[in-house]
C-alpha cells in the first residue's frame, strides 16, 4: 500500500508491504526490510537488519506524531495538511487568514473590520501559560474580518482575522 | 502533629506535597479548578474540593475559598507550594485568624522581604553585602539621575514589588535613563498595582546562585548549602544544580553563613532561599529572599538527604529541627531539569494540549517529580510547568550523563516540550566545562533548533505510520489512531490485533 505525508512542508512517499510479520518499506530507490518484534498501542518495536528499533506514536488529530531516536517527526496528511501549516506568528505574509498559533484565550482585539494596517503592527493579543503572544501583521494591508472578540478560547489554527 | 493538610496548589508541586503528607501519615486535601477536576494532584488526595472556574483569581487563588475548603474537610494547615498564594502575607494572616497553620513563614517575615527596599535594608543593617543601589525610594527623576551617576552605569531598573523580570530595565547610558524608568514604572504598575522602581549597579554576566536555608520557631536556623541556577530563559530558570562549579570550599561556606545570618535578621521561620548574585571576581551580593519552597528544591534533597517538604511540615507543627548544620553535608552533584509545555524552536511558545503518549525515565539516580500523565490535557490557564527531572550522581561529569540518558528516555507526543533542548544544553562543552552564567542560552543557544534528522530516521518514521494505517484499515473495530474505541482494550482484543502472519 502507498502512503503520502506531508513533513516539514515537503511531500513524502512510502509504500509498504505487511506479511509474515516483516514490513517492507520502499521509499523511492530505497527499500528497508523490518521484522515487527512488538506493537503496542503507542509502540512499535521493528528489528532492522538485527538492529531494534523503539517507535512511538500517535494520532493527533490530521497527523501522525512519531518519536524515535532522540527525534520527533509530525507527518500530516497531505489534505489536510494546508490548514494547519500556517503559523499565526508569521501573520499575514502572504495576506488572507492569520490563525492563532497556539492554544489561548484572546484577552484584547486591537484591531476593526475595515481597518487599514501597518506592517508588524500588533492585531490581537492571546495569552497562555501567564504568556502574552501579540499576534502582528506580516506587511501592510487592510483587516477584512475579525473572527474572534476578546475573551474567546482559541484551539490552535483556529482562524484569528482575515487581512486583504 | 497534624492529621490532615490542605494543599492550596496544583500540578507537579501539589503531587509532591501530597506523597509528603502520606508518608508522614498526615491525610491530604487536593482543591482545584473546573479545569482540573481530572489533574494527577486530584488523581492522587485523600480528599479533592472544587474551588471554583479556571482563572487562578477565582481558584487557586481565592483565599476565602481555600480557608473555606480547609474548615469543612477539617484540614489543620494549608501547604501553599509555590507561586499562587505561597509568599502572600495577607493569606497567611487570614490562615491565622481561621485558626489554620500556614506552612511557611510568618506573616510579618513574608511582609518584610518581600518588600525588595526594606528587604535591602535589613540585610545591609546585618552586614550582609548588597548590591550598591538606592538605600532610599527617590522622588524625582533627578534624584534617580544622581544615583545612577553615582552608582556608575550599567544600572538595572528594578520594581520594588517585583519578581519575574517584570518592571527591570537595563540602562546602559543617561540619555536612556529616563524612558526606562518610565517604561519600568508602567510594567511595575500593572503587573504589581505599585509603580515604585528604584536602581541598583547592574552585574554584568552574573551567576545566580542561591542557599537553601531551614529554621525552626526555636531560634535555630541551618542552611543547606547552594544551587546554582544561571541557566535562564526569559529571566526564569529552566536548569539547576548542586553543588555550584563556581564555589570552592571556603567561599561556600561564607555563602552558606551569609544565608543564615540573613534569615535571622529576617526573624524568618520555615524553609526560604537567599539568592545571591556572584560576579566575575568571585564577589556575591545579596538579591532577594524566596519565602518558599522553590520549584529546584529537590537539587538540594538529593545532594543532602533531606526531606525539605517534611522538614516545612514539623517546623510547622512547632517541632524542633532535628538536623544542626554539622550533619548536614553535600554530597555527590544534582542536576535538574524543568519540563515546561513549551516550543523552544518557537521562542519558547506555550504549548497546552493533549498529551498522547508519555514514557517516564528511571533507574538509580533518576527522580521525576511529576504533575501530568498519559491522556491528560494540559490546560492554557497556569504555569506552564509539567515536570522536573532530577539526576544524582558521584560527581557532576556523570549526573551530566545521567541526566543526558535520562532526558533521551523521556518521551512526550501531543505537545510541545523542551526534552531535546534540554539534552542539549546538559551535553554542550561549554555546560560540561561548568562556565554556567546568566547569559548561557543567549550566548550558546540563541537560535537553536533540532538537530537534522537522518534519511533513516524519516524511512522508518513513514513507515511506522504507514504501518499503523494498515493495522487500523484491517481492524474496522480499532479506530483511526489504532486504539480499540471506546473501553480500554482487554487482554483479548490486544492478544487478538498481533496476529500479522495471517493478513
Amino acid at each position: 500500500m502507498e502512503f503520502e505525508y506531508l513533513v516539514d512542508g515537503a511531500v513524502q512517499k512510502v509504500a509498504i508491504e505487511v506479511k509474515e510479520g516483516i514490513v517492507l518499506v520502499r521509499e523511492g530507490e530505497k527499500t528497508m526490510r523490518a521484522e515487527i518484534v512488538s506493537v503496542s498501542d503507542a509502540e512499535i518495536f521493528l528489528s532492522v537488519d538485527g538492529v531494534g528499533r523503539r517507535i512511538f506514536m500517535a494520532r493527533d488529530g490530521g497527523r501522525w506524531l512519531v518519536f524515535h531516536g532522540g527525534g520527533e517527526y509530525v507527518l500530516e496528511e497531505p489534505r489536510k495538511a494546508e490548514s494547519t501549516s500556517f503559523r499565526g506568528e508569521d501573520g499575514g505574509k502572504e495576506g488572507g487568514l492569520v490563525k492563532a498559533p497556539m492554544p489561548g484565550k484572546v484577552i484584547k482585539v486591537l484591531v476593526a473590520e475595515g481597518e487599514a494596517v501597518r506592517k508588524n503592527q500588533t492585531l490581537l493579543i492571546v495569552e497562555a501559560m501567564k504568556m502574552e503572544n501579540e499576534i502582528k501583521a506580516g506587511r501592510e494591508c487592510v483587516v477584512r474580518k475579525v473572527h474572534v472578540a476578546a475573551g474567546d478560547l482559541v484551539d490552535a489554527a483556529r482562524p484569528l482575522v482575515e487581512l486583504e | 502533629m497534624f492529621t490532615k493538610i490542605l494543599i492550596a496548589n496544583r500540578g507537579e508541586i501539589a503531587v509532591r506535597v501530597i506523597k509528603a503528607c502520606r508518608e508522614m501519615g498526615i491525610r491530604s486535601v487536593a482543591v482545584y479548578s473546573d479545569v482540573d477536576r481530572a489533574s494527577l494532584h486530584v488523581r492522587m488526595a485523600d480528599e479533592a474540593v472544587p474551588i471554583g472556574p479556571p482563572p487562578a483569581a477565582e481558584s487557586y487563588l481565592h483565599m476565602e475559598k481555600i480557608v473555606q475548603a480547609a474548615r469543612r474537610t477539617g484540614a489543620e494547615a494549608i501547604h501553599p507550594g509555590y507561586g499562587f498564594l505561597a509568599e502572600n502575607a495577607a493569606f497567611a494572616r487570614v490562615c491565622a485568624e481561621a485558626g489554620l497553620v500556614f506552612v511557611g513563614p510568618t506573616a510579618p517575615a513574608l511582609e518584610l522581604v518581600g518588600d525588595k527596599v526594606r528587604a535591602r535594608q535589613t540585610m545591609e543593617k546585618a552586614g550582609i553585602p548588597i548590591i550598591p543601589g538606592m538605600k532610599t525610594l527617590p522622588r524625582s527623576i533627578d534624584e534617580f539621575e544622581g544615583a545612577a551617576r553615582e552608582l556608575g552605569y550599567p544600572v538595572i531598573v528594578k520594581a520594588s514589588a517585583g519578581g519575574g523580570g517584570k518592571g527591570m530595565r537595563v540602562v546602559e547610558e543617561e540619555k536612556d535613563l529616563r524612558p526606562s524608568l518610565e517604561a519600568g514604572m508602567r510594567e511595575a504598575k500593572s503587573a504589581f498595582g505599585d509603580e515604585t522602581v528604584y536602581l541598583e549597579k547592574y552585574i554584568e554576566e552574573p551567576r545566580h546562585v542561591e542557599v537553601q536555608v531551614l529554621s525552626d520557631t526555636h531560634g535555630r536556623t541551618v542552611h543547606l548549602y547552594e544551587r546554582e541556577c544561571s541557566i535562564q530563559r526569559r529571566h526564569q530558570k529552566i536548569v539547576e544544580e548542586s553543588p555550584s562549579t563556581a564555589l570552592d570550599p571556603t567561599l561556600r561556606a561564607k555563602m552558606g553563613e551569609t544565608a543564615r545570618r540573613a534569615m535571622e535578621a529576617a526573624g524568618y521561620t520555615n524553609a526560604g532561599t537567599v539568592e545571591f548574585l556572584l560576579d566575575k571576581n568571585r564577589r556575591f551580593y545579596f538579591l532577594e529572599v524566596n519565602a518558599r519552597l522553590q520549584v529546584e528544591h529537590p537539587v538540594t534533597e538529593l545532594v543532602t538527604g533531606v526531606d525539605l517538604v517534611r522538614q516545612q511540615i514539623l517546623v510547622a507543627a512547632g517541632e524542633r529541627l532535628d538536623i544542626g548544620q554539622e550533619d548536614i553535608r553535600q554530597r555527590g552533584h544534582a542536576i535538574e531539569c524543568r519540563i515546561y509545555a513549551e516550543d523552544p524552536k518557537r521562542n519558547f511558545l506555550p504549548s497546552p494540549g493533549k498529551i498522547r503518549v508519555l514514557r517516564e525515565p528511571g533507574g538509580p539516580g533518576i527522580r521525576l517529580d511529576s504533575g501530568i500523565y498519559e491522556g491528560w490535557d494540559v490546560p492554557i490557564y497556569y504555569d506552564p510547568i509539567l515536570a522536573k527531572l532530577v539526576v544524582w550522581d558521584e560527581n557532576r561529569e556523570r549526573a551530566c550523563r545521567r541526566m543526558a540518558a535520562a532526558l533521551s528516555e523521556t518521551v512526550i507526543l501531543g505537545i510541545q516540550t523542551p526534552l531535546a533542548f534540554l539534552r542539549d544544553i546538559v551535553t554542550h562543552e561549554a555546560f560540561l566545562a561548568g562556565l554556567t552564567d546568566t547569559s548561557f542560552l543567549k550566548t550558546h543557544f540563541e537560535n537553536w533548533g533540532e538537530r537534522p534528522t537522518d534519511e533513516d530516521g524519516l524511512r522508518l518514521a513513514l513507515a511506522a505510520a504507514a504501518f499503523a494505517e494498515t493495522r487500523a484499515a484491517a481492524r474496522p473495530d480499532l479506530g483511526r489512531d489504532g486504539r480499540v474505541s471506546g473501553e480500554a482494550a482487554t487482554p483479548w482484543t490486544s492478544l487478538g490485533r498481533w496476529r500479522i502472519g495471517g493478513a
